[in-house]
This record gives structure tokens, sequence and C-alpha cells, in this order.
């Protein structure tokens, strides 16, 4: 377990340095300038060049990489050209928004989907497992701006029971922090919850058709118990992935929402770095992106292991 | 240049007399139904008794984050919008776009080329720092010459300044330049605290605290969040306001969302609502909407530097080619005025005899003709990627396509425009500009041979000639007529296709007083307070 964990690590170093030097090129090739996007209105030449001069502009990109790349060892992540703000402070406030955001979609997702895969399996081509499918069609095929501008017509504008946008941090009040969060989880969660759902229903249909739920049902043991403990232990696996996946992207922001709900997260952080082509900011902000599509992946494995004990880390 | 950001209409309240609030009514009126509006006009003396009330919370929601607080390195219009009331500048407008004192009490101009200002006493900057003439001096000077200022354009005419005594400067500059004064109206004339540049040094960026003069004080800056002020309780002008306990700034960058932010109650204020929105939020009684007309100029450059716009004839044919009334109607849905040259119908400078460019298909043949493309040529036009540009830019293809001319859309973000324009690399390419008080601000750089925003690459001697004079000569009819006869030469030389003057709608809730519209877009909360 030690060394698997160990080699995943070690693993993780060639994708971060492919990564990030693939963005690095890929916003560098963009058109636009970062002091074009900042000085808007003073375009003086002798200024524009001392700025890019002081900043490291100036250089080819293969230089600007490998001094990005140093001060990354040195654990620097540059600052911010728009403001000049270290790129760690901007991004660790950032994320407070995006993790408590991901987690709360996450958890309304878990308390819609699993009720209603399971529902689905357990009562094949009837009118729950219809409705059942009807929602996950639904959450999946909708775009999920469309969802959010619902959402804040009938619960924001017209029922006035939930604010439309911005954010009050939960850990500090509670109260409003949640309110704040409601529409934009549920946005998300709706939409994360029916691909659940789908996985959840076709993953327990394939459990329920193995052998060992004959035997057990066979032995008489009641329809409940077959689909709770022994098909849905069995069922989770794909789930788990999915679930994974999903879950490293929220980390990394949900960019539609964040926008449309005006909340302060790593979303709305990375599109307005690309948009004032604030190279370090983009760099440190796809940087976390990445490692947190690595964590939760790595999450995924042990939980693997865990579910299904035949799988074993060597 | 604000490129990217929303067209510029604002409303300014200085003033919650008797005689502006009228003014802001019959602005509003619009919104009003017509017996509240009749009412109001018809009996004045009702209005004395609404006495502004202080306390309260504005909030505020804009479509974007800004960029910098400090007024000297901002580049962008949204930062300006909290300026206006953060800091003081020398001079303040009016709604006519008239100068009138704000730092300065007062001002005179021995001959054009130095400017004298007696500067108000007892001023003090929310740090407890007293205003005079050194910290006058010593903003000037860090305008000049900071690496990182972008007033060095606006200030770039002034060579020197002096101290004359404690409360009067001396600007001695290079060349006249009547449009200076209108500049100190904005960023250029803001002054802020020296002690804090000092000590602060690049946090002033995010940090404002105590650095300005103005009647609200920095409190926080939470980024994407909010910016929060409170009322200055020792604000050295304490006619009208400021009534405000707190002012809080809110981004909220989807346009639909901050409309519905409105109409639920969670904000009082928003600075701009789409044109798509107007008709709706009109009908709305929850909501209070004011028109005012804006200094913006949205138009098509045409490079002049290379194929095909290099042939004047080409670039006369694309103009004849244009419906600009149909686009005006159609994209803007009547929320701006087809545009007739670079300065805007509330400039003083205005000159309504010039007619738009007309649609005429006979006179494109024959320019087309002309310049060599009898059957007709494909060029790129370079546009930002906002629904409303895109839309115009199609409604414009379709108007080409039935002249015979090909226009392909390129689609870039705003940094891309900005690049593109600034490096002259595009055929044609959108340009709006939030527009400045003075016709100056409109023209010079955009038309002056050689300076940076001259994206068409233009150069002429006459133009160059009369924008010369223009700064030179002091009387304001003078002035007019010059930007009369500068507009008819860039029609002449069809330099490029000026197609609106946006109109700015800014829509408030219903508790919201006094407030006087300016057409420089700017967000004065002086004088407004909460019913």
């Amino acid at each position: 377990m030690g060394r698997f964990l160990l080699g995943r690590l070690i693993a993780v170093i060639p994708v971060l340095v492919l990564v990030t030097a693939g963005v690095f090129l890929l916003i560098h090739l963009t058109p636009g300038d970062p002091i074009d996007a900042m000085m808007a209105e003073s375009v003086d030449p002798g200024v524009k060049a001392e700025l890019s001069r002081q900043l490291g502009l100036d250089q080819p990109i293969h230089v600007q990489y490998l001094r990005w790349m140093g001060r990354l060892l040195h654990g620097d992540l540059g600052r911010s050209i728009r403001n000049g703000q270290p790129v760690v402070e901007d991004v660790g406030r950032r994320i407070r928004p995006s993790l408590e955001l991901a987690l709360l979609a996450m958890l309304i997702a878990l308390l819609v989907a699993f009720p209603l895969g399971m529902l689905s399996a357990a009562r094949r081509n009837t009118p729950v497992d219809g409705t059942g499918t009807a929602f996950a069609l639904i959450g999946i095929c909708m775009p999920n701006f469309l969802i959010a501008l619902l959402l804040i017509f009938l619960f924001g504008v017209t029922l006035r029971w939930l604010p439309v946008s911005g954010y009050t941090d939960p850990l500090e009040d509670p109260v409003n922090g949640l309110r704040s969060l409601a529409l934009p989880a549920i946005t998300l969660g709706l939409a994360l919850g029916a691909v659940i759902t789908r996985t959840l229903r076709s993953s327990l249909l394939e459990a329920l058709s193995e052998d060992y739920v004959r035997t057990a049902r066979a032995k008489g043991v009641s329809e409940s118990v077959i689909l709770s403990r022994h098909a849905l232990k069995n069922g989770l696996i794909p789930v788990i992935t999915v679930l994974g996946l999903q879950l490293g992207g929220l980390i990394g922001g949900a960019v539609i929402t964040e926008y449309v709900f005006a909340l302060p997260g790593v979303g709305r952080l990375v599109v307005d770095a690309v948009f004032a082509r604030d190279y370090p900011l983009v760099q440190g902000v796809v940087l976390l992106i990445a490692v947190g599509f690595i964590v939760t992946n790595l999450a995924v494995d042990l939980v693997y292991g865990w579910l299904d004990p035949r799988i074993r880390y060597r | 240049m604000d490129v990217g950001e929303s067209p510029g209409l604002d409303l300014n309240a200085r003033g919650a007399s008797r005689r502006s609030f009228l003014r802001w009514c019959a602005a509003a009126s619009g919104a009003l139904t017509p017996a509240v509006a009749r009412g109001l006009r018809g009996a004045p003396e009702a209005l004395a008794q609404v006495a502004p009330k202080r306390g309260g919370t504005l909030r505020v929601g804009f479509y974007i984050e800004a960029a910098t607080m400090d007024p000297h390195l901002s580049g962008s219009k949204i930062d300006r919008q909290v300026y206006h009331n953060l800091y003081d500048p020398l001079l303040v407008l009016d709604v006519k776009l008239g100068l009138q004192p704000g730092l300065a009490e007062s001002w005179t101009q021995p001959d054009g080329k130095t400017l004298v200002f007696k500067l108000q006493r007892g001023v003090k900057f929310h740090d407890g720092t007293d205003f005079n003439a050194e910290v006058a001096k010593f903003n000037f000077n860090r305008m000049r010459t900071d690496p990182k200022s972008v007033r060095k354009g606006e200030t770039a005419n002034i060579e020197s300044v002096d101290v004359v005594d404690s409360h009067t400067i001396r600007l001695n500059l290079r060349r006249p330049d009547a449009s200076l004064l209108a500049a100190l109206t904005d960023r250029a004339g803001m002054m802020v605290s020296p002690k804090v540049v000092q000590e602060r040094g690049p946090d002033l960026e995010r940090n404002a605290r105590g650095a300005g003069t103005g009647p609200f004080e920095f409190v926080e800056w939470v980024k994407d969040d909010h910016i929060l002020l409170k009322r200055n309780d020792n604000y050295w002008n304490k006619q009208t306001g400021p009534y405000l306990d707190q002012i809080r700034y809110r981004p909220i960058p989807d346009d639909t969302v901050k409309l519905a932010s409105l109409q639920s109650g969670e904000i009082d204020v928003m600075d701009y609502v789409q044109p798509r929105d107007v008709a709706a939020v009109k009908a709305d009684k929850k909501v209070v909407v004011v028109d005012v007309p804006s200094l913006a100029q949205f138009a098509y450059v045409m490079n002049h530097t290379k194929p095909p716009f290099n042939n004047k004839a080409l670039r006369q044919a694309v103009i004849s080619a244009l419906d600009i009334d149909q686009i005006v109607k159609g994209v803007w849905l009547g929320v701006g005025v087809p545009s007739n040259g670079p300065i805007p119908p509330s400039s003083w400078a205005y000159d309504s005899t010039i007619p738009t460019e007309k649609r005429d298909l006979v006179k494109v043949k024959a320019k087309l003709a002309e310049g060599g493309q009898p059957s007709g040529f494909t060029f790129s036009v370079t546009t930002n990627n906002l629904p409303i540009l895109v839309q115009e830019a199609e409604v414009m293809q379709a108007q080409l396509a039935e002249a015979g001319i090909t226009m392909k859309i390129k689609l870039v973000d705003a940094a891309a425009l900005l690049s593109d324009g600034n490096n002259k690399n595009h055929e044609m390419i959108s340009y709006q500009w939030s527009g400045r008080p003075d016709p100056d601000g409109n023209t010079f750089q955009f038309f002056k041979t050689g300076l940076p925003l001259n994206w068409s690459g233009i150069s002429n001697p006459k133009i160059d000639a009369l924008l010369d004079k223009s700064r030179e000569v002091s009387d304001r009819n003078e002035r007019k007529k010059i930007f009369s006869d500068l507009t008819r030469l860039l029609h002449e030389e069809a330099s490029m296709a000026f197609i609106v003057h946006p109109i700015e709608p800014k829509a408030f809730s219903p508790r919201v007083q006094g407030y006087e519209p300016i057409p420089d877009g700017m967000m004065r909360f002086k004088s407004v307070w909460l019913k």
C-alpha cells in the first residue's frame, strides 16, 4: 500500500510538468497581451516595453517557463500581473467558496441519486423507473446556465426565498452562507445527480442479473437486502469513478455556475485571468486544478480497494 | 481604452436641492407613470417636504470587478465609478458638462500655456493629511513620472508644476491645451494622499484606506465579492450630503442575474441595462429606469495602411453600403443615437447639422468601380465576442452582402482586440470608446498621426492641423466650429464607419433618491439618499 502510494505520487510529477507546460504554451500563444489588457488607455510604447522587461515577458517562452518552474520548486507561484498580489494568496482565497460549493453540490447529488437510482433499478420498466430516467435525462441535457436562471427566477425573484447572487461564507455565518450557496449547489447537484442516477441504475441492473443474486433470491433473502447489501456494493465501482472525476472538476471551479451566481470561486478566477492574459495566475490555477484531479483520482483508487477486496495495490 | 465595458451613461447626484431633484424626475419620468410625473412637476412645494434622510447602505451592482484603487494607475471605467465617491478631482462636471469647482476653488488661465488653480482650504484626506499645493504638485508629478502611471497621456502637456503659495499651484504647459481642464474632472485631477502613496506603495492598488478626500471612505475590498465604502463625516463640502452610511459595490457579471438581483431587492442600483432588457425593465413598477445619453462612441475602424482599405473608394463603398439607422433600430433597439461622427449629442461640440451617413447602393457600385473592385471584394472585421456586437456584425455582414461586399467576422476577446488594434493587425476592427467630457478625448488620440490609439493609421495633415488648433483655442464657439470642420473632413476621408452613441440606461430601486445624471457615465452618490 505504501509503495503503491509512493509510486502514484512519483507518477504525478510528469503529469504536472506536461499539464503546466501545455497550458503555458497555449496561453502564451493566444492572441492578446497582458500589458495591452492592463494598460488599455495608455499604450505608450516606451512604457509598455519597460513593463514587459520588468515582468520578464520579453524573454522567449521556454525561458519564461523555466523561470516559472524554478520559482515553483521554491514554493513560489509568482505574482499576478494584473494586481501584483502573490498568486498563492489569490488562489487560496478563492478555493474555499469552490470547495464548499463542490461538497454541497455533491451532497445534493448523492441525496437525489441514490434513492432514485436504486428505485429505478429495483422497479425496472415501471412508472417509477420512467420518472427516474426522465429526471436523469433532463438533468443531463439541460445546460447549467438554464437550470440556474430558472432557479433564480423561481426562488429568487418570484418567491424571494433565496438570494439571487453573491456569497457568504457558511463557516462564518452558517444560515446565510448555506442560503447563498443553495441555488448554485442545487444547479450543480441536479446535473451531477442525474449522471450518478444513470450510472447507478445501470450498474445495479447489471449486478442484479449476476448469479450470486439469483442464489441469494433462491435462499429466500429479501429483495431490499439483496439490493442494499449485495448489489449496491458491487454496483458502486462505476459510480465512484464518476464521482471522482466530477469532484475533481468541481474543485477546479464550476465556471458557469460561479459566473452566473457571482460566486468568488476558482472558476471565475481562472476565466478572469485568461481574459486579462494574467499568465502567472492562469498557471497557478491550472496547477491547482491538476492537483485537485490527481488527488481525487488517487482517493477513488483507494476506495476501490475498500469496496472490492479483490482489487489489490502493488 | 475602456474597451469591453458597457457604454456610458451615468447620473450624478450632487443636488438633492429641489431643482436638481426635479431635473432628475424629468429624466426619470419615462419610468414613472405620467400622473405621478405630472404630480411631481405640478406641485414642487410638496417636494420640499421630502427632506433627504441620512443612513442606509446603498447596494450597487456592477458588471465587472474593479481593477485597482489607485486612480493614477487605472485603465478601466469601472474603477472610475468607485473613485468618484472616494476621491475628489480638482474640477467637477455639471449635467451640461460645464466645469465647476472641485478641490480647486477657482482657476485662471493668464495665457495659453499657464493654468493657475486656487485650492480649497481646510480639506483633509481620510488619513488626516492636509490637502494643499505641495500635495497637488506631488500628485501631478506622480502621474507624469511613475513607471506604471496610466495618466501620462493626459498629463503629457504639463511641463512643470509650481507651488505659488500654500494653496495655489501653477501648471506650466508645453503647448496650449484646451482639453486639459476637462481631463482634471476625472482620474487625472484626482488627488491621493502622499502619505498613503509613500507608506503603502503598490498595496494602494488593493487598499485605499485613508487615500482620498471624497465624500466616502474606503473600508474594504474583498476581491470578486464587494467593495465597501463608508460616509466621510468630516467631508469638506457639507452641501447636499453625503447621506448614505455605506456604499457596497458588488460585481455581478451576468446581466440577467444582475437584473434579477435588482428586481428581487438584493441591490438598489445597477450600472447598465442591456438594450434587450430595457423595454421589460421600464414596464416593471418595482424598478426606476433613467436613460442618460452617454459620451460614448462605437465605430468600426478601417486600416488605412494596408489593402483593401488603403483605398479610399473602397472605404466609401463600405460606409455607403451600411444602413446605420437600421442597425441602431434593429440591434440597439433604439437605445442609442445614430452617429454622425466621433462627438456625441450630449457634448457641447455636437453639430446636429452634420448628417449620419445614408445607405446608397448606387454610390456603392460607383465607388467599387472607382476602387478597382467593380464586382465587390472580401475583407474581415475583428470584433469583441459580446452578444450585441456579434449581432451588429451579422447585420453589417448582411447589408454588405446586398451590396456585393463579403465581410468575414473574426471574434476575439477584449485583450486580443486591444492587441490587434494597437499593432494594426486588422483590416477593420470594432472600437467602443466610453467617451470623455471634452470632445478632444473622443478625437485627438484616434485621428492624430502616429498616436497609439490611432488604429486606422490615418495620417492627414489637414486633420492634424485641426486637432492641434482645437487644443490651442480656448473659446468654446471657436472650438465647436473646429470640431465641426474636423467631423466633415473625417466623413470626406471615409476615416471610419461611425455607428452609434449608445444610451446607457441605469436602473434603481424606487428607494433611491436624489440622483443627478451626468453624461460622463459616472455614478456619484454624495447627494443620494434612501427613502
